[in-house]
């Protein structure tokens, strides 16, 4: 937890290690190379926008931070843990790598809260009573205190993917990863999701989001990476990358976008 | 002149004789030889009326033989027989013939029946001396509960002198089961006598063989259902272990098990049992017919319930491993918190379909000699001739198969309501996750990409 204030430039560097570092990161289905190199530092309470068109690779390489997908070739490290050693222990680093994903993923058999205590009952080993007061703080904190005994299927899709965020929240992950969390949305439900994040950002948690939300950027993003064809094509600062893109292609897609 | 001794069974008999011979060798030959009975009863039996039996039973219609030997200076005129109590008969149906040697006597016999359970046949010209006598009673029935019957007989010479020869050895007479008895009333009510008639009505649906097979085959209900009972829960233990297997990451596990599925749902089920039946102790094993009918069922519907298993498991969207993954779960962690309640909340109704087969196909086991449902109606049709058992059994099967196939039913419409925004995700027809209730307008569930999970 470094600042209550959103820094508008780089966090200051050398200070510190970085929570992720990627390095040299390739990643190809079948014939397909998705990812074709990417270096990329993120310091701990540093929020990250990851931009670019369909098919950039920017969802690969998210997924590759805690390895749902295999990189092909490459280096991740979390904190002083390499992920792409073949020896480490994944689901230790998962415990503190939340994600968020597009399709929410709520395990539909259950209830919110329960969505939210079977993790930390099973991978954290909290007492049931524990884990419980945890959910419902965490449910309490995305807007959902009355919402907690109901059935996924009961839910919009916004109070669902805040019940995702809730779930991710109650394992208290070093850093968050946001997988496109409010594409599948309805516009109208769009903000409830952005006001958590940006809430969370606030609070000083790490976060590497994947979104199409231009206006999110521009006011909470520490930095913003554009990515096209499987490389960063450029990072910034929000204002510079908005405001005086340096790439030709970076300046196209936020001439589409906005 | 002569003191009754009772015969009443073969071992009074022999007693009498062993006692006999005894007393002649300790008083020497001296001693009058055995006095010689005025009339001996040298028959009391009932013809059996049991349908492809030899039982005489209740309730029905027998013929009744008493056969009764005069001595050599006896000449009778008045016998009286003490039928069994509760017996109906009728003068009518009674039949007196006389015989000397191998020659019929005509005898003028008048048979009264006061209704007091006896029969009075008196002579008026007394019976010529040691004749034979043979009454039989036609058309006489027992009590429907059975029991153990005798006839006592009393006769009277032509001196006037009275001799009680007491009861006659025992009939026994199986009584009839509640069934039985409705069924052989019903046999006389002319609505049925109507019904049966008509050629197909009685073949079919004879109404009393319908009352008489449904205790009998209900016997093999049990037995099948017995069956049912120990194998689905074995079937579902070990189809759920190759389910696993299938999907295993290890190429020779997932080769084992997709072999035995593939040889099991490739050859007749018939065919299953006769080598397990016959091969087994061939090779020297003796199981429990029982028992090994189980294990046969078990291991023949494993392979269906593992690709139903793998289907369910399958079935359940990548996401969902994914975000269980990144919780930092395990992956036996995750098939057990997560894929499996939302796999087996989906294969509920093919699951109960295989229960339906399972159950119908106990009927094979009767090919090897398993006494369950089929086997009993068989057993009552070969005797009657009549298809109706099979028309039973038939129905002993609709009373478990039609209701689960209604809750199945009920449980397919339920369970795609539940979970119709996750079918709809797979499936792209409705938005991603939305539950199915809020109004679907955006168009990104193109982009989500279906794959096979890998589970292992």
């Amino acid at each position: 937890m470094t600042t209550e204030t959103i820094n508008t430039s780089t966090p200051v560097e050398g200070a510190e290690q970085p929570i992720v570092r990627i390095q040299d990161l390739h990643k190809s289905f079948g014939g397909t190379e998705v990812l074709k190199g990417i270096d990329l530092d993120v310091h701990r309470g540093e929020v990250v926008v990851v931009l670019g068109p369909s098919g950039s690779g920017k969802s690969t390489m998210l997924r590759c931070i805690n390895r749902l997908e295999e990189p092909t070739s490459g280096h991740i490290w979390f904190e002083d843990v390499e992920i792409t050693n073949p020896k480490t222990n994944l689901n230790k680093v998962r415990e503190h790598v939340g994600m968020v994903f597009q399709s929410f993923n709520l395990f539909p058999h259950l209830t919110a809260k329960e969505n939210v205590m079977l993790a930390q009952r099973k991978v954290l080993k909290r007492s049931k009573e524990e884990a419980a007061k945890v959910a419902e703080e965490q449910l309490a904190r995305v807007g959902l205190a009355d919402r907690m005994d109901h059935h996924p299927s009961e839910l919009s899709g916004g109070q669902q993917q805040r019940v995702a965020i809730a779930r991710a929240l109650a394992m208290d992950p070093h850093v968050m990863l946001f997988d496109e969390a409010t594409s599948a949305l309805d516009p109208e439900l769009v903000r409830g999701v952005l006001d958590v994040m940006k809430e969370l950002a606030r609070g000083g948690m790490t976060m590497i989001v994947v979104t199409h939300e231009m206006g999110f950027a521009r006011d909470v993003a520490d930095r913003v990476v554009f990515m096209e064809g499987g490389v960063i094509v450029e990072e910034g600062a929000p204002d510079q990358v908005f405001g005086n893109p340096k790439s030709e292609r970076t300046r196209a897609f936020i001439g589409d976008i906005s | 002149m002569n003191t009754s001794i009772p015969k009443a069974s073969p071992i009074a008999r022999l007693a009498l004789a062993i006692a006999l011979v005894l007393g002649l060798f300790a008083a020497g030959s001296l001693l009058a030889p055995r006095q010689a009975q005025a009339l001996e009863v040298t028959q009391c039996t009932a013809a059996p009326n049991e349908d492809g039996g030899n039982q005489i039973l209740g309730g029905a219609e027998t013929r009744i033989t008493w056969r009764g030997q005069a001595a050599e200076d006896e000449s009778v005129t008045s016998i009286v027989l003490t039928m069994p109590e509760g017996l109906q008969f009728d003068a009518e149906g009674v039949k007196v013939t006389g015989l000397d040697d191998l020659d019929r006597v005509e005898l003028n016999a008048q048979v009264t029946i006061p209704g007091d359970g006896t029969m009075h046949i008196d002579f008026p010209e007394p019976a010529p001396a040691g004749l034979s006598f043979l009454v039989e009673t036609y058309g006489a029935t027992f009590p429907a509960e059975g029991g153990t019957f005798t006839v006592s007989t009393q006769i009277t010479d032509a001196d006037g002198t009275v001799t009680d020869l007491g009861p006659s050895s025992e009939i026994q007479v199986a009584g009839l089961s509640k069934s039985e008895q409705i069924s052989s009333w019903l046999e006389g009510q002319e609505w049925v006598q109507a019904w049966n008639s008509n050629r197909f009505l009685h073949m079919f649906f004879d109404p009393t063989l319908i009352v008489t097979s449904v205790p009998s085959v209900a016997q093999g209900w049990v037995t099948a259902l017995g069956i049912v009972i120990i194998a689905f829960p074995l079937a579902i233990v070990v189809g759920f272990l190759l389910a696993l297997l299938r999907m295993s990451k290890l190429l020779p596990l997932r080769a084992i098990a997709s072999f035995y599925v593939n040889i099991v749902r490739g050859t007749p089920m018939f065919l299953q049992i006769y080598i397990a039946f016959f091969g087994l102790p061939l090779l020297g094993v003796n199981i429990d017919n029982f028992a090994l009918g189980c294990i046969v069922m078990a291991l023949n519907s494993c392979a269906y319930l593992c690709e139903i298993f793998r289907a369910g498991i399958q079935s359940i969207n990548k996401g969902q491993f994914e975000a269980a993954r990144s919780l930092g779960m395990t992956a036996p962690q995750t098939m057990l918190n997560v894929i499996i309640p939302q796999a087996f909340r989906n294969v509920i109704p093919t699951m109960t379909n295989e229960l339906i087969t399972l159950y119908k196909d106990t009927s094979l086991l009767a090919a090897v000699g398993i006494m369950e449902t089929v086997m009993y109606a068989k057993t009552i049709t070969a005797a009657t001739g009549n298809i109706t058992p099979y028309i039973v059994a038939a129905l002993f099967y609709l009373v478990v198969t039609l209701p689960m196939t209604a809750i199945t039913r009920r449980m397919e419409t339920g369970s795609t309501k539940k979970t119709s925004g996750k079918k709809g995700k797979r499936s792209g027809k409705l938005s991603d996750g939305k539950g199915g209730w809020t109004p679907a307008t955006d168009g990104t569930s193109t982009k989500l990409e279906v794959k096979q999970p890998d589970y292992f």
